[in-house]
């Protein structure tokens, strides 16, 4: 079995770091593509033996388990550019806020009758085998297919199935999460320095604090209160800290920021399903990179319709 | 788990080596007059007590032997899934192999380093109190999740692993987590709307608060238990007389108004 990437971003990079570490898939039947070959991550891919081309045809042509990585925004072009080259075997991963199956599917439709597509909202932890990632089943994936999209996400983390209309909600909470927790753990450091600690051993204690309690609660039937009431000795330190906390909002903080990011990727999704690119999303220099691979990508303006056959 | 469990302290020293002393703060003076007399060369005294400083032990201890071993460490609760922040400093009689025993039976359940003593009340308001953070965090996650429309225990289960998958790739990774940051938050992506949420309700800051309260309570605490002085109102009668029970006790061990429990007319001083 192949895997191609279309994108050799941050998520491709992550992903196949994962999958390498876990001994899931050999690097070398993993190909991605990408127009520009100066971004550190494909110096990485490079490195980690997985072939890298300009050429998303020959990512095609060469995989049996499709991975789109790009950004939202370019997903319909590379659809279009692509559609005649998907076979029977393909299996076509979304791994694109926002983007709905049926709106891959409605694409895909124009090139072969039953296009299996899934759509998976998986994070960065994956680069450490860590990952929280969910998938959903389009109209024409198999069973089989969602179990061998299961088995090679959850060799870098957790993986479970959900509806697709749950997955806006993921990337506020899992998809985003690493970065409210990067931003904690920064925050943190600083509250130790403040009080005397040298920058790397905060740094190292906060971290493995948040790694500790995370732990423990997965490993826990215990609600997330009890187990803050169990580390709250009266009058102690810890529930000092924790009236500063809750004085400040830092609860609804967090509600917030899962709200705002499940919010934006409902607009990402609306803008993709407008079904235009604007000439403004795309650069020009990447885009003659990929007319020279002669995709029939009609670029009449003003706006670059790519919809139509 | 098949612990020997006991209502005798005296039998806990008699029947070990490496001693900690996992009870409250101001209960430790307390527990250091009663097992006193037994402490043994052989033994090492380990305090996992909040603000209790290695030389009020030693004081307290001084009484009883000429040279305690005495160490302090601060840990935290999840050494229960071996993933624990542990520090420890050494007291004056200690030795390096002392040290070396500790280090290997706390790194057996997380991390665990050497400091220097008037670091660890800053630790404690780090990795101590820092569980208690997490919990708090995954609670409100999950409840954003639950507001966008997750179960419940979907939303708890992806707000954990987000966390801990954070966590492991910043211990994993030299990059700042400022740079981990920015790798995550795509080109006007969802990622970056949220940070900014966060951001305006002065999130960091509220993190720093935190750190900080914790560390000024533990040395609140520490500042208390060097009056030396337990109020009669710190200990249940029930408790002091099941104490006082015990064989080889002192009845010298007493609660009336401002025990001092470095008074030197204790009955068993020796000096």
């Amino acid at each position: 079995m192949s895997v191609g990437f279309i994108g050799a971003g941050q998520l491709a990079h992550a992903l196949v770091k994962g999958f390498a570490a876990a001994g899931v898939i050999a690097t070398q039947r993993i190909m991605a593509s990408s127009p520009d070959t100066d971004l550190p991550t494909v110096a990485g891919l490079r490195r980690m033996g997985a072939n890298l081309t300009t050429s998303n045809k020959e990512v095609v042509n060469n995989s049996d388990v499709l991975f789109l990585a790009v950004k939202p925004h370019i997903i319909p072009f590379v659809l279009d550019e692509i559609g005649p080259d998907i076979e029977d075997r393909h299996l076509i991963v979304s791994c694109a806020a926002g983007v709905t199956i049926s709106s891959i599917e409605k694409k895909l439709l124009q090139y072969r009758p039953c296009p299996k597509v899934m759509r998976c909202m998986t994070n960065t932890p994956v680069v450490v085998r860590e990952g929280a990632t969910v998938y959903a089943t389009g109209t024409h994936a198999q069973v089989e297919d969602g179990k061998l999209l299961e088995q090679l996400m959850a060799s870098v983390g957790f993986c479970t199935e959900v509806e697709e209309d749950l997955i806006d909600a993921v990337t506020g909470l899992s998809g985003s999460g690493p970065a409210y927790a990067f931003t904690a753990l920064d925050a943190l450091a600083d509250g130790g320095v403040k009080m005397g600690l040298p920058r790397r051993l905060a740094v190292r204690l906060g971290a493995q604090a948040l790694l500790g309690a995370a732990k423990m609660l997965l490993d826990s039937e215990l609600h997330p209160g009890q187990l803050k009431d169990n580390v709250c000795s009266p009058g102690g330190a810890t529930i000092h800290a924790l009236h500063v906390m809750e004085s400040g909002g830092f609860r609804s903080l967090l509600i917030n920021a899962v709200e705002a990011s499940c919010i934006r990727t409902r607009e990402l999704q609306f803008l993709a399903d407008q079904e235009k690119i604007s000439p403004a999303a795309i650069k020009k220099t990447t885009l003659d990179k990929v007319l020279q691979q002669g995709s029939p990508v009609n670029t009449d303006r003003p706006d670059i319709q790519t919809s139509s056959r």
